[in-house]
C-alpha cells in the first residue's frame, strides 16, 4: 500500500515530465546498457570462440611464419623471415621424438568451376593426407580424404567443403564429378560436413588436395604451415622445445637471437582472445562506472528536490503518525523506482544493441540472463545509495517546521 | 483524567534570544469535554497546541496524556501516540495534494497498521459523518475550502482518537461555511468526542463547554459556558 504508493508517484512523476526523466535517467540508462551490451556480445563470442578455436586441440600445435602479431612493425619485421619449407617439416617428422604427428598445410585462394558454374574466392588447402589426425573440427559427410597413395603420386583428388558441394551440385552427390581449379580437373572423392560460419565468414568454402599436387601446380614459393601432433599434454612442452631446436639447428639461428618462426597452440588464440575480452570488460566497466555514479548524482539530486517540494507533505505525514522509517521508505523506493525504469530501459536498449551488432557484423552475441539480473541489481543499488540521504533528509524532518514551510 | 499537563514550558532559542512561547501552563481536560483555547497572535496557542498533540515535547515541565507520561519521548514515540490518540485539524487544511480525499482520511489508518480492507471501510465511514460520501474520488483541487476542511476533519477521524486538535479550523473560511464546520464539530461532541479548538473568535469559542484565556504563554482566565440548547 505505502509501497505501491511511492511506485506510483514516482511513474506519475516520470510521466509528467518525460524530458526531465529521460535526462534524469539518461546515466543510469547507458551504464546498464553498456553492461548489457558488452556482456551479450562478449558472451556471445565467448561460445563461439571457445568452441572454434578449440578445433586445434589441446595437444597440436602449429609452426608458422609469421604468428600472431599485434603492430605493424611485428608484420613488417616478420615479413623478413625466411619461409618454412617441407624440408623443415619433414626435419621435425624425422627428428622430434615428442611430436606424434606431423603434418603440412599450405593455402591459396582459386576459383573453382564445375560445368559453368563457378565460385571465386574458394581455400584450396594443399595438405598432408595425415591432415585429418591434426585438424579436429572437419568431418566426413561422403567419400575419403586425399591419402598418401594420392599424395606420393600428386594425383589430382580433392575433397571438398560443404557449400562447394551446395553452390556447384546443387544438392547432387558430387564425388567423382570433375572440377577445375585454374583450369585443372580434379576428380571429388570426399566432402565435408556443414561447418557454419566463424566470425561471419564460411567455414565451408574450402578444398582440399594433396599437398604434393599443390606444390606442382602452385609451386613452392609459399610457406608451409607446419602442423604437431603431441603423444600427450604432458609432451607438448617437450614436443614444442624438440621441433623448436630442430628449426632452429636447421635455419642457422644464432643463439643469441628469437626464433624466426612462430609457435602457437589453442593456448596462444586463447590468450589473445582473452586479452581482448579483459580490455573490454575494462574499458565497459570504466564506461559504466562513470555513467552510473552521473546517474546516481543526478537521482540523488531529483531526490534532494522532491524532499524539499514536498517538505509540507512530510509534515502532514508526520503529524498524522507516520515515523521515520515510513518517510525513509516512501522516498527509498521512490528513488529505488526511478533508477530500476532506468535500469530497465537500459537492459532493453543494450539488448537491442546486442541483437543489432550480431545483425549487422559478424560478431554473435547472447543475452545472458545473469547480466540482466545484474543490470537490474545494479540499478536499484543505485537508488538506494544515492536515494538513502535525501530519505534520511526527508525522515528526519521535524514534523513542525515541515507544516511551517511555506 | 484525558489531559493533564503540570507547569509545561516552551522557550524557543532564535540566535542569542530566547522566546517564551508556552510558561507554565497547568492544564486538565476530561474526556468528552469541548475546549475552546482563546488569545491574541502571538499568544502560544499554537505552541500549547503542538504540545498536546505530542508533536513537540516542552522544555519544561510534564505532561500526561491518558495518564501516561508522554512529556519526554523520542521521535517515532509521539508519532506513535500521534496515530493512535491524536487528530489534527489545521487552519490551512494540510491535505495531501495529489491524493483523493478517500485517501487522504485513509492515511493515518495507513500509519498505524489498519488492514486495508478494514481502512477502507473506517476513512469512508469517516467521510460519511462529515457528509461528504459523494466526494470520495475528488482531490483537493476539486472541492471547495469547507469541503476541504471536512475532509480534514474526517482525517482527524478516521483513526478514532481521544483528543481531536483543530487549529484555528474556521480562519480560511467564510462566516457561512466557518459555522457549518463548527456545527459538525458540536455534532461530533455530542457523539462524545473530546475536542480543544484554538481560535481568537468568541463566535467560534461559544461552541465549547470551557474557554480558556491565554496571554504571553500564560493562562489568563478560564470560563466555564452553560450550553443554551
Ligand atoms: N519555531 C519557533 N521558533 C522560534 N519562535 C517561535 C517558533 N514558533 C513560535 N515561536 C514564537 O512563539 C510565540 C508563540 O507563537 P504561536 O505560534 O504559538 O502563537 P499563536 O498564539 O498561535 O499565534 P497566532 O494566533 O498568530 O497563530 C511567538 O512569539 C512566536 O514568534
Ligand atoms: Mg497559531
Amino acid at each position: 500500500m505505502q509501497f505501491l504508493e511511492s511506485i506510483l508517484l514516482a511513474l506519475s512523476s516520470l510521466r509528467a515530465n518525460k524530458l526531465r526523466s529521460i535526462l534524469t535517467l539518461i546515466g543510469v540508462i547507458i551504464g546498464v546498457m553498456t553492461v548489457i551490451a558488452v556482456v551479450s556480445i562478449i558472451a556471445g563470442m565467448n561460445r563461439y570462440v571457445v568452441d572454434k578455436i578449440s578445433a586445434l586441440g589441446s595437444t597440436t600445435f602449429v609452426i608458422d611464419r609469421i604468428g600472431v602479431v599485434t603492430s605493424e612493425e611485428e608484420f613488417f619485421e616478420a615479413l623478413k623471415r625466411k619461409k618454412l619449407t617441407m624440408e623443415d617439416m619433414e626435419a621435425v617428422r624425422e627428428n622430434c621424438a615428442f611430436c606424434y604427428q606431423v603434418g603440412g598445410r599450405v593455402v591459396t585462394v582459386r576459383k573453382v568451376k564445375y560445368k559453368n558454374q563457378y565460385l571465386s574466392d574458394v581455400y584450396i588447402a594443399g595438405a598432408t593426407a595425415n591432415w585429418p589426425e591434426l585438424i579436429s573440427g572437419i568431418d566426413l559427410e561422403s567419400g575419403r580424404s586425399p591419402t598418401d597413395f594420392d599424395e606420393d603420386h600428386r594425383r589430382q583428388v580433392a575433397l571438398i567443403g560443404w557449400e562447394i558441394a551446395d553452390k556447384l551440385f546443387f544438392g547432387l552427390d558430387p564425388l567423382d564429378k570433375e572440377i577445375r581449379i585454374g583450369g585443372r580437373r580434379f576428380k571429388i572423392v570426399g566432402m565435408a560436413e556443414k561447418r557454419g560460419t566463424f566470425l561471419g565468414q564460411s567455414q565451408d568454402n574450402f578444398v582440399i588436395i594433396p599437398i604434393t599436387t599443390f606444390h606442382k601446380i602452385y609451386g613452392t614459393r609459399r610457406s608451409v604451415d607446419i602442423f604437431v601432433k603431441a603423444q600427450d599434454l604432458e609432451s607438448m612442452r617437450e614436443a614444442q622445445d624438440q621441433a623448436r631446436m630442430i628449426l632452429r639447428l636447421r635455419r642457422k639461428v644464432p643463439q643469441d637471437k628469437p626464433d624466426d618462426f612462430s609457435i602457437m597452440t589453442a593456448e596462444t588464440f586463447m590468450d589473445l582472445y582473452r586479452n581482448f575480452t579483459s580490455t573490454a570488460f575494462l574499458v565497459m566497466i570504466g564506461v559504466s562506472s562513470i555513467a552510473l555514479v552521473v546517474g546516481g548524482i543526478v537521482i540523488m539530486n531529483i531526490m534532494l528536490v522532491s524532499v524539499t517540494e514536498r517538505t509540507r507533505e512530510i509534515g502532514v505525514r508526520k503529524a498524522v503518525g507516520a515515523r521515520r522509517r515510513h518517510i525513509l521508505w516512501q522516498f527509498l523506493v521512490e528513488a529505488v523506482t526511478l533508477s530500476l525504469v532506468g535500469g530497465i530501459i537500459g537492459i532493453l536498449i543494450g539488448v537491442l544493441i546486442a541483437k543489432l551488432v550480431s545483425v549487422t557484423t559478424p560478431l554473435p552475441s547472447a543475452v545472458e540472463w545473469w547480466s540482466v539480473v545484474a543490470g537490474l541489481l545494479i540499478a536499484s543499488s543505485v537508488g538506494i545509495f544515492f536515494g538513502i540521504y535525501p530519505a534520511m533528509k526527508a525522515a528526519r524532518l521535524n514534523p513542525i517546521e515541515a507544516l511551517r514551510y511555506e | 483524567m484525558l489531559i493533564k499537563t503540570e507547569n509545561l514550558w516552551k522557550i524557543y532559542e532564535v540566535g542569542a534570544e530566547k522566546v517564551h512561547a508556552v510558561q507554565g501552563i497547568s492544564l486538565e481536560v476530561e474526556k468528552g469535554e469541548y475546549l475552546a483555547i482563546m488569545g491574541p497572535s502571538g499568544s502560544g496557542k499554537s505552541t500549547l497546541m503542538n504540545l498536546i498533540g505530542c508533536l513537540d515535547t516542552p522544555t519544561r515541565g510534564k505532561y500526561f496524556l491518558n495518564g501516561q507520561l508522554v512529556s519526554q519521548l523520542t521521535d517515532d514515540e509521539l508519532a506513535r501516540i500521534r496515530s493512535k490518540e491524536i487528530g489534527f485539524v489545521f487552519q490551512t487544511f494540510n491535505l495531501l495534494p495529489r491524493a483523493t480525499a478517500l485517501h487522504n482520511v485513509e492515511l493515518p489508518l495507513i500509519y498505524n497498521g489498519t488492514p486495508s480492507a478494514e481502512r477502507i471501510r473506517r476513512a469512508k465511514d469517516a467521510l460519511k459523518m462529515v457528509d461528504l460520501e459523494d466526494r470520495m474520488t475528488h482531490r483537493p483541487n476539486e472541492l471547495s475550502g469547507g469541503q476541504r476542511q471536512r475532509v480534514a476533519l474526517a482525517r482527524a477521524l478516521s483513526n478514532n482518537p481521544s483528543i481531536i486538535l483543530a487549529d484555528e479550523p474556521t480562519g480560511n473560511l467564510d462566516t457561512a461555511t466557518g459555522s457549518e464546520i463548527m456545527q459538525l464539530f458540536g455534532r461530533l461532541h455530542s457523539q462524545g468526542n473530546t475536542l480543544i479548538v484554538i481560535t481568537h473568535e468568541a463566535e467560534v469559542a461559544r461552541y465549547a463547554d470551557r474557554i480558556i484565556h491565554i496571554r504571553d504563554g500564560k493562562i489568563e482566565k478560564e470560563e466555564r459556558l452553560t450550553k443554551q440548547g
